[in-house]
């Protein structure tokens, strides 16, 4: 069975009196534990792709499954209690909680999501800290951090709940080119390690490098996907 | 962390703000507990004078004798049978701490080169005491002894009368009066004490013994213009005077048919009862004003954070927070803002209130000097606390609310 499944998705706004479709018809189907990349201009359709994934939007028309749930008919509440069970973000402005420490962004969806006792807590933040490097960060605020260093916290508060996707809407965007290469090989490396399904929309074309399908969109139509195996874990 | 850390932290980071509001709140608390300690010790103190000098918690009269007192009228007494009957209710009332009879007429009096006007009451003094025991202390010269206070053949005077006749303790004076019958008697009398001004216009009441009132105005037997009742619990005033009006209403006049005797509290006997109740309806009126100054405040604050966290809002209901908890963080913002504001009013309160009652500021009112010591005021306290944690909560639920049913890709959209 797919992890995700749209079958005929079609998404229009109103903007103003005007209807503009932004997906024309989407039909997909994407496995567990792979890397995804949607590439495709400005406008094409990537994001609204994603918040209809993330159950942050809802389908003009079409159903969209994951992991067997039709999520086109959840109401807000129960949307919610999907994504914090099911679904990690990663945003292109990092979007930390700036009043939380690093310790307390991560630990957030813990607490406020999951509900986890605090004696399980600690090990499970500690955990995934490390594995983005950003355990002796633990203390500061997100002010404190540089770009490349909040998104690493960005893509641990992603991880701590152990979702089965993360969503990642231009990942790299606000990163020089050294710290985005880093963080796009920490998730790669995390994906191998945690058996997550990485989903971006991204410009960047090291990530398309990186990803093991690539689909193209263009006015909201998927007009092309590729399979690689030619990712940093083959390279190596 | 939990919601009251994120709400905390999310509170300081506009300092400013949160300091200006949480003041404003603060001031708002200070007026309702520092009004009420103040305008509460000033009433107590005021009514404790009245009723402990001269007005006794309740008085009993003919019917009809209140709406005529400011003629002191002889020809509305208690008669001795009825006296009698008063007497014994009162003797068998446990609520009961005291009662005092006493004769009340207009009279003359003169130092043989000056003549002047009085408001005399005859008393007992040793049940006049023990139902006024504020009495005794007011006598300024002269004999203070609550049981002999003013003896047969002596008269007490008010001070302003003392100054304006040049009357001292041991002067001699004759005191005029016309009785009942219309006859006008004349009676020597010694000055035993010189009072402060306590009651009556112009302060010009004066007290002699009952003996000398029966043979002033030529009493035969025992009557009486009035009874001044102490009572065990001023709290209890209210339903004690309703018992005795109730047993008193049993005493009918045979003439008129209609109850012979009226019982009034000292509410109904003194014009200060309408400055008390004003300065009530004055607390009423601080009370809303806090609360105006907290709903806008708290609103204001919320209604800025929620606007300037749209953003995080989207953030944190992507990640999974379910929009009864944005609901519950947003709240808890507001009542942690109104609870600590209202603590600080608390606290600051109480410290000016023990200070006043340690330095006890005198005031004066009317002819009378107060020591205003003010009490901790509880109920204001509870009343303000529970006041601003419900407009608090009221006041931050519209944003709140607004906050919880925002959609997460339009948060997120917003910059």
């Amino acid at each position: 069975m797919s992890l995700v499944q749209m079958e005929n998705v079609i998404k229009t706004y109103k903007v103003g009196d005007v209807e503009v479709q932004a997906l024309g018809g989407i039909n997909l189907s994407l496995e567990e534990g792979k890397f995804i990349s949607f590439i495709g201009p400005s406008g094409s359709g990537k994001t609204t792709l994603l918040n209809l994934v993330g159950c942050l939007d809802k389908p003009t028309q079409g159903t969209i499954t994951i992991m067997g749930t039709d999520t086109g008919t959840m109401d807000r509440k129960t949307a919610a209690r999907f994504r914090g069970e099911n679904i990690g973000f990663i945003f292109q402005n990092f979007n930390l909680i700036p009043v939380l420490t690093v310790y307390e962004n991560v630990e957030y969806p813990l607490v406020i999501v999951r509900r986890v006792p605090k004696e399980n807590r600690e090990q499970q933040v500690m955990q995934v800290l490390e594995s983005v490097g950003m355990a002796d960060q633990r203390n500061k605020y997100p002010n404190q951090l540089s770009g490349g260093q909040k998104q690493r916290v960005a893509v641990a508060r992603a991880l701590v709940v152990e979702p089965k996707i993360i969503l990642a809407d231009e990942p790299t965007a606000n990163l020089d080119h050294a710290t985005a290469y880093k963080v796009i090989h920490l998730m790669h490396e995390l994906k191998r390690v945690f058996n997550t399904t990485f989903i971006f929309a991204t410009h960047d074309p090291r990530i398309v490098e990186e990803a093991e399908i690539v689909y193209t969109i263009e006015d909201g139509c998927i007009v092309d996907s590729r399979k690689q195996s030619n990712s940093s874990k083959e390279r190596k | 962390m939990n919601i009251l850390k994120i709400a905390f932290r999310n509170l300081l980071r506009h300092k400013r703000r949160t300091v200006l509001t949480a003041a404003l709140i603060s001031i708002g608390v200070m007026m309702v507990i520092l009004f009420g300690g103040i305008g509460k010790s000033f009433t107590s103190e005021v009514v404790g004078i009245m009723t402990s000098s001269s007005l006794g918690d309740l008085q009993i009269h003919r019917m009809g004798y209140v709406s005529s007192i400011d003629n002191l009228p002889l020809n509305m007494y208690i008669p001795e049978q009825a006296l009698t009957k008063v007497e014994a209710l009162l003797n068998g009332n446990p609520d009961v701490a005291a009662f005092s009879e006493r004769v009340r007429f207009g009279g003359m009096i003169s130092n043989f080169s000056q003549t002047t006007n009085m408001r005399i009451t005859a008393v007992l003094p040793e049940k006049e005491s023990a139902t006024c025991p504020g009495l005794p202390t007011r006598i300024k010269e002269g004999n203070t002894d609550p049981v002999s206070f003013v003896k047969p053949g002596q008269i007490v005077i008010p001070e302003n009368i003392a100054m304006a006749m040049q009357l001292k303790v041991g002067s001699d004076v004759v005191l005029i009066a016309t009785n009942k019958d219309g006859s006008v008697n004349g009676l020597n009398l010694q000055v035993a004490g010189i009072s402060e001004n306590i009651q009556g216009p112009g302060g010009k009441d004066g007290f002699i013994h009952m003996e000398d009132a029966n043979t002033l105005l030529r009493i035969e037997g025992r009557e009486i213009s009035e009874i001044t009742v102490k009572i065990k619990n001023f709290e209890q005033l209210d339903k004690v005077a309703a018992a005795l009006t109730g047993e008193l209403s049993k005493m009918i006049n045979q003439k008129s048919g209609k109850p012979m005797l009226e019982l009034h509290t000292w509410q109904q006997l003194s014009p200060f009862s309408s400055i008390a109740n004003m300065i009530g309806l004055l607390l009423i009126t601080v009370r809303i004003v806090l609360l105006f100054i907290v709903i806008v405040s708290i609103l204001n604050v919320m209604i800025m954070s929620v606007y300037e966290r749209v953003g995080e809002i989207g953030t944190i209901a992507a990640i999974g927070t379910l929009p009864s908890k944005i609901l519950t963080l947003f709240l808890t913002e507001g009542l942690v803002l109104g609870f600590f504001s209202a603590l600080a009013g608390i606290i600051l309160s109480v410290a000016t209130l023990l200070i006043m009652a340690f330095v006890k500021i005198p005031i004066s009112f009317g002819r009378m000097q107060i020591l205003i010591s003010p009490h901790i005021p509880y109920t204001e306290i509870i009343l303000s606390l529970a006041g601003v944690l419900i407009v608090s909560a009221l006041a931050a639920l519209q944003p709140a609310v607004k906050a919880s049913r925002m959609e997460p890709v339009d948060a997120l959209r917003h910059v």
